[in-house]
């Protein structure tokens, strides 16, 4: 073919003078595509050490390894992932799964180095090349497609507001299974969640428990914990916490840090629920060596149930004392019946029963029986007894039969609805003054009550705080009083009550605007611009300001020897107090809910067990 | 795009599997695209069939692991120039002792496609006596990779032990980011 040579000198020719199609390495790099899964790059400030990357790694390339020094933070491990590339596949699957979008991947891929060492590396924002992190172009990143979480929650079936509102059935329903199971699959197990939670329950055990439809093993999490660490992470009241636990751990669940968490109190719930109680005690079998040691608690609350608890596993004769009618303290007389049913602490309460724990009702100690005499019969005591005194506001009128306060107004409500007692006096129009839970417990009660009374909801919350945020009440407490029809005025101080001119009978509450609760240094020390006020109609004011404890059991003579903080008792760790004997727990001590409570009734146990194996009675 | 005459072709086609092949299902996934199930015994007259009519094009030969059913799924992707559409025409075999039969009488491509399959999930061909020569892992001695009980991290762990490092590596990340002062190697 001759006419093809007399072209081919020509390209030669040409080709001379192009440019070469190969790249000249090292002096020229070759950038890698938009989604090259190169080197890591490690945001350590929004990396929280979960973890999950090191667990889901298929060729076990990443370890997580203790930042000496590191500043810990409840939602996060002192701990950052540390890749060796000796190992790693470059899969991406650490990316696909990090639950907060901090381990990302580079466009970066070439390095060489003889030392072996050089291949284990820590990323950071800097990335493995040592760049400053506006020079890293970013290759792989997870989308939508790629995610590896499931970021949207399975929801129980919930009343809607208009129809909750008209009675006090528990408006939240359980879990189905299939809910429960998809769920439970969510949860990566990094455990952020038992740090978190005041009395360390194993929640990624028995969430795991769940997913694998094994709830006898779940329920066994729930009762016993960790049982070759004392029972830690135990929780007697599990019934309870699954329906009204302040749920810290999932505050801080590391699926939160971009879809909705855990839920984590609905799980437990689920658990409980799902096994009859007549079937706990042959689930979770205990075996107790008896002490030979009698210990009495004083109040039936959270620590005192939770301490007789683990005391009774412990092998101690174990009697509470309880001044009201019913077990369960705050349980049983505080917390509405829409958000906690007497059946599901009475479960809770069986079982501890079924240990042995005698509990005795309508016995106030100092009254029906002296303190002394406690003294005298029992080895040690343990005091629960919670902060069972209101507080008034004081302010003008406040001492009218109709300004109430929350917590004997809470009990009259739920002595009502199972049959213990009267109908309260149950007001047209109600002003309620306060911004915690107890606020939103009782606004949404008299909401009830006016509903199924009058067919219509008029009440209005008032607190000092400025904002919703500002509020120490939960915040779905404040959403759902809101759906059902409770007004609340956040920021505004009462000043007085207004009463008619010509009967004794109130008016309603006027109120100046609040400037500041707290004082530079964080104490409560609020602040009011008198010139600005408003006035909210009510015939019944109720004060749910905060509530006192009442120490009138223990006799100076005891009392004198103890520590206070502020209005608290002061103890060690092992909630053990100034005398040796005399442990307390509770809100007494340390407060503020259910679960701390749980876990002071738990240390306490210990305490009392370490005092009671130490000494003999002298 | 496609003509009426195609769109009938069409139709004839799915009618005549349905009518000379027992146990045959098709679906229409979308108007470009049909699956078309066929018990194992069925599967290599169906595929002679359509590439008579058309579907010449054998895009790809591959599995699906069912472990949960112990079954595997092959699946033959047979594409249609003339028209531009695609027959995704399936089997399933046991997942115990995976074996079918070649087509690569029918597409001489097949035979490495075959070999994939073979490699990755374990299933023989009778009649592809290339079938068990090793195509793309080297000196692979574990169950096939890409079997869903193939677990890699295990695989990862008893192939490449760990390495003992020395280095310190959160003490030089902490270097780099700044937070602790200190030399660096490299």
């Amino acid at each position: 073919m001759p006419e093809k040579s007399l072209f081919a000198p020509l390209i030669a020719w040409k080709n001379l003078f192009e440019k070469p199609v190969t790249i000249r390495v090292p002096n020229e790099k070759r950038e890698a595509s938009p989604r090259y899964r190169g080197f890591h790059v490690n945001d350590w400030n929004k990396c929280i050490g979960c973890g999950t990357c090191a667990k889901i790694c298929p060729t076990d390339a990443i370890e997580m390894v203790e930042v000496p020094d590191m500043k810990q933070d409840y939602g996060m491990k002192p701990q950052r992932p540390v890749i060796d590339y000796g190992r790693c596949s470059f899969c991406a699957m650490c990316v696909d799964i990090c639950t907060t979008g901090s381990l990302n991947m580079t466009r970066e891929y070439i390095f060489v180095s003889p030392n072996p060492e050089d291949f284990r590396f820590a990323p950071t924002e800097k990335g493995f090349l040592k760049k400053e992190p506006s020079q890293i172009k970013l290759g792989w990143v997870r989308d939508e497609n790629s995610d590896l979480l499931d970021l949207d929650r399975v929801w129980p079936e919930v009343l809607p507001a208009q129809e909750r509102v008209t009675s006090f059935v528990e408006f939240v329903k359980a879990y189905s299974k299939e809910q429960a199971v998809a769920e439970a699959a969510r949860c990566v197990e990094c455990g952020i969640c038992t740090d978190r939670c005041p009395q360390h329950m194993r929640i990624p055990e028995y969430i795991k428990a769940i997913w694998r439809d094994d709830l006898k093993d779940a329920l066994k999490w729930l009762l016993k914990g960790l049982e070759s660490e004392n029972y830690l992470g135990a929780n007697p009241l599990s019934s309870v916490c699954g329906r009204v636990c302040t749920h810290r751990c999932e505050e801080v669940c590391a699926i939160s840090h971009r879809g909705e968490p855990i839920a984590i109190r609905w799980l437990k719930r689920y658990i409980v629920d799902s096994i009859p109680v007549e079937k706990w005690y042959e689930t979770v079998v205990f075996e107790r060596v008896p002490k030979g040691k009698k210990v009495a608690i004083v109040g039936s609350g959270p620590a005192g149930l939770s301490a007789a608890y683990f005391l009774a596993t412990l092998g101690y004769e174990v009697d509470i004392y309880e001044s009201l009618n019913r077990p369960g303290g705050v349980m049983r007389y505080g917390i509405p019946r829409y958000r906690l049913p007497d059946e599901a602490l009475d479960r809770d309460i069986a079982f501890i029963e079924s240990l042995g724990v005698r509990i005795y009702t309508g016995i106030t100690v100092g009254k029906d029986i002296p303190f002394q005499k406690l003294r005298e019969a029992y080895d040690a005591i343990f005091l629960s007894t919670g902060l069972v005194l209101g507080r008034s506001t004081k302010i003008p009128g406040s001492d009218h039969p109709d300004v109430v306060q929350a917590l004997p107004l809470l009990r009259e409500i739920r002595d009502f609805l199972r049959g213990d007692g009267p109908e309260p006096k149950i007001a047209k129009r109600v002003v309620v003054i306060g911004g915690g839970n107890v606020a939103m417990d009782i606004a949404r009660s008299l909401a009830r009550l006016q509903k199924m009374k009058y067919g219509e909801v008029n009440v209005t919350v008032t607190c000092l705080e400025r904002t919703f945020d500002e509020m120490p009440a939960d915040k779905e407490e404040i959403e759902e009083a809101m759906e059902e029809g409770v007004k609340i005025y956040p920021g505004w101080g009462p000043k007085e009550v207004i009463f008619y001119p010509d009967r004794d009978s109130i008016k309603g509450l006027k109120c100046v605007k609040c400037k500041e609760v707290f004082d530079e240094n964080g104490r409560f020390n609020p602040k009011f611009d008198e010139s600005e006020f408003c006035f909210y109609d009510g015939d019944m004011i109720v004060e749910a300001i905060g509530q006192a404890p009442d120490y009138s059991c223990l006799p100076e003579e005891w009392r004198s020897k103890l520590q206070f903080v502020g209005n608290r008792i002061l103890t060690n760790n092992l909630r053990q107090t100034q005398i040796p004997w005399l442990f307390a727990g509770g809100d007494i001590v340390n407060g503020p809910d259910i679960i701390h409570g749980i876990a002071d009734g738990y240390w306490a146990a210990r305490g009392i067990d370490e005092y009671l194996r130490g000494t003999e009675r002298p | 795009m496609m003509s009426s005459t195609n769109n009938i072709g069409l139709e004839e086609i799915l009618s005549s599997l349905n009518q000379l092949f027992e146990g045959v299902s098709t679906e229409k996934v979308d108007p470009r695209q049909y699956k078309i199930i066929t018990p194992p015994e069925k599967t290599i007259p169906v595929l002679e069939f359509l590439k008579e009519k058309g579907y010449s094009h054998l895009s790809i030969l591959t599995c699906i692991d069912w472990i949960a059913e112990k079954k595997f799924e092959l699946v033959y992707i047979l594409f249609n120039w003339g028209t531009g559409v695609t027959f995704v025409v399936s089997t399933y075999v046991n997942r115990d002792n995976p074996i079918f039969y070649t087509v690569k009488h029918i597409w001489p491509t097949a035979e490495y496609y075959e070999r994939d399959v073979h490699e990755f999930f374990g299933v023989k061909f009778e009649g592809n006596e290339n079938c068990e020569k090793p195509l793309i892992l080297e000196l692979w001695n574990d169950l096939p990779p890409l079997r869903k009980d193939f677990d890699p991290l295990e695989y990862s762990k008893k192939h490449y032990p760990d390495r003992e490092y020395q280095k310190d590596a959160i003490h030089e990340a902490r270097i780099i980011r700044g937070d602790v002062r200190g030399e660096i190697d490299g």
